[in-house]
């Protein structure tokens, strides 16, 4: 083909290798992500507790300062160890469920309003590889306000305290990547899923809100009625917490309502195995046109 | 090899049976894919996608299993579905983009091909215009740029002029013309418009209730056909039959001056009427008869043998 003859022309040029293919849906869903002034919106809200913590460790190594917190403030004020990291994982882990909320039906919805899945995947794609690029899009997505703010602040603290306390906290850095990875993992597959069966972007947000937070309430009345702890499984925010808490090595702030590590991680795969089939069994759905 | 060659092809879908052992080779340059609403059309064109899995036998593209090396198949394959389908709040150089780089270009070449498709087809001044914005016609022809921008081996079009006023029907079949004259490009065309089929295809698969009606080349039947001439005359009409005969051709004179003839390639129309004017016959009417693809159709429809009653074995309502 040619611009200006206006004729046909084979493709004889070179091919990317299959593998790629993946990437380009990431990309495509990256750009889609960011093109939204919204979701830079909610990028720069996410850097305000970032700058909060970033200037509590400051202080925390400023000795003017701690000399000043320690004549007049509460003791620990200003201690940076697992219980600071543990606020910075909530913050940072919540503010991209906000972020889920309004990227992961862009990248979706979009698709199934104007269905565009025959057309799609009658490239060489696959199911699985057009919901891993989705999946890559929004991980992406979400990994710019979870670990890699979370590392970065470990980084300035290693970097702004004596030499021993790296050495002494290192599993705080892995708490902190493997706690993050798990709640990013586990919203992009909530989010992809939720979106797939929604048409309505502004429904799809408001779904995914409920899910998190409609079992919870749920999850609290069964616990209160039985008199049990096991309805706590349902509540995604409690769970977390607790799951964050052991990866940081922090004290525990629910002692009373210690749920065993295993039982957590079953919920959270399990959840993860829903989530991958409702993806599934919706893009099968939908791959083909019918008339 | 062909195009696409059909050994047994037989696909289930909810335990019905949609395509009940096809057995064909494909081999035209423009193939059309004819068939009433559930005659398995859409499911022939996605089993040859590779999203349905056969049953029974296999269906080969370019001699690649259509599920098996459905990957390398997709590679080759540029696909126009029938519905709408696009995504409507990208541009429209960009969803031909995306499409492109979808299927292996890299993305420098995509973005030019991308271009190069859409002045093709004819959306070069709406290419930054968002798809949602476009017409139905426009709409049609954005499927096609996608389609062609990665330079396939085969063409899929699934009722191209579905829902397109006459111009852009027109428009549409010209640029398919265009397509299977540059000749690097095969093309399957799924329709139910006899006449796109028949302007723009060399063969034709008809399908009705998931098995093959019909398949034949369609030039080959107009050639055996072209010489099929119908005369009324006026004067010694036996007497002119006699002579017609005596050329070598295959001759049958009726009440009323009617004569029909089948013309051996050696005999022109124009040493009819030297005969006419050498006896004084008259030749009032000359119909050049030949077998149209309307023809084709309608006698695989009738010559069909009834479908198997057993209620397992009627093939789904897959309509396009």
């Amino acid at each position: 083909m040619s611009v200006y003859k206006h004729s046909y022309r084979a493709y004889s040029g070179r091919v990317t290798p299959l593998w790629s293919r993946v990437l380009v849906l990431a990309r495509y869903g990256l750009a889609e992500a960011w093109s939204s002034k919204i979701t830079i919106a909610l990028f720069t809200l996410s850097l305000i507790p970032f700058l909060v913590f970033l200037f509590g460790i400051y202080l925390a190594n400023y000795p003017i300062a701690r000399a000043l917190i320690a004549r007049g403030g509460p003791a620990g004020a200003l201690e940076v160890g697992p219980a600071f990291f543990l606020k910075v994982l909530q913050s940072q882990c919540w503010i991209a469920l906000v972020l889920t909320a309004w990227i992961a039906p862009r990248l979706i919805t979009f698709d199934l309003a104007d269905n565009s899945l025959p057309i799609l995947l009658s490239h060489p794609i696959s199911r699985f590889g057009y919901v891993f690029g989705k999946f890559i899009a929004l991980f992406a997505s979400l990994s710019v306000v979870t670990w890699i703010p979370g590392l970065l602040l470990f980084i300035y603290q290693s970097y702004t305290s004596p030499a021993p306390w790296v050495g002494k906290n290192l599993h705080i850095a892995v708490g902190i990547l493997v706690g993050a990875l798990i709640w990013t993992a586990l919203v992009s597959l909530l989010g992809l899923a939720l979106s797939s069966w929604v048409k309505w972007r502004v429904v799809a947000t408001g779904i995914i809100f409920a899910a998190v937070f409609v079992p919870a309430g749920v999850g609290g009345i069964i616990s209160a009625i039985l008199r049990t702890k096991w309805g706590l499984l349902l509540n995604l925010p409690v769970m977390m917490t607790e799951l964050w808490q052991r990866l940081l090595g922090a004290p525990d702030e629910l002692s009373n309502i210690s749920l065993p590590t295993t039982a957590i991680v079953a919920v959270l795969a399990l959840s993860c195995l829903i989530f991958v089939a409702m993806l599934n069994a919706r893009i099968r759905a939908r791959e083909v046109v019918r008339g | 090899m062909g195009v696409i060659d059909l050994d047994g092809l037989t696909v289930r879908l909810g335990g019905r049976t949609v395509l009940d052992g096809l057995i064909g080779n494909l081999q035209g340059q423009a193939i059309g894919l004819l068939g009433p609403n559930g005659a398995g059309k859409s499911t022939l064109i996605n089993t040859l996608l590779g999203f349905h899995s056969p049953a029974q036998g296999t269906a080969r593209v370019f001699g690649l299993d259509a599920h098996r090396d459905r990957a390398q198949i997709r590679q080759r394959i540029g696909y126009m579905p029938e519905n709408d389908s696009f995504i409507g709040n990208m541009s429209g150089v960009r969803f031909v983009r995306y499409m492109a780089e979808l299927s292996g270009l890299p993305p420098s070449e995509a973005l030019e091909r991308a271009h190069e498709a859409l002045f093709y087809v004819g959306l070069g001044e709406v290419r930054y215009r968002k798809v949602e914005s476009y017409s139905l016609g426009m709409k049609q022809l954005v499927k096609l740029a996608q389609a062609l921008a990665h330079g396939p081996s085969l063409l899929i079009l699934d009722e191209p002029t579905n829902g397109l006023d006459p111009m852009a029907r027109l428009r549409m079949i010209q640029v398919i013309k265009e397509i299977r004259q540059e000749g690097s490009i095969r093309l399957l065309i799924s329709s139910h418009l006899l006449r796109d089929i028949d302007e723009t295809c060399d063969e034709v698969l008809i399908l009705k209730n998931g098995r093959i009606a019909a398949l034949s080349n369609i030039e080959h039947e107009r050639r055996s056909n072209r010489n099929f001439l119908e005369l009324e005359t006026i004067g010694a009409t036996d007497q002119f039959s006699n002579s017609i005969r005596n050329l070598g051709a295959e001759c049958a004179s009726f009440p009323g001056g009617r004569i029909k003839l089948v013309m051996p390639d050696n005999i022109a129309v124009r040493d009819l009427y030297v005969i006419a004017a050498e006896q004084g016959v008259q030749i009032r009417r000359m119909n050049l008869r030949r077998d149209s693809l309307e023809d084709i159709f309608l006698r695989a429809m009738v010559d069909m043998p009834p479908p198997n009653h057993n209620p397992e074995a009627q093939p789904a309502h897959v309509s396009l």
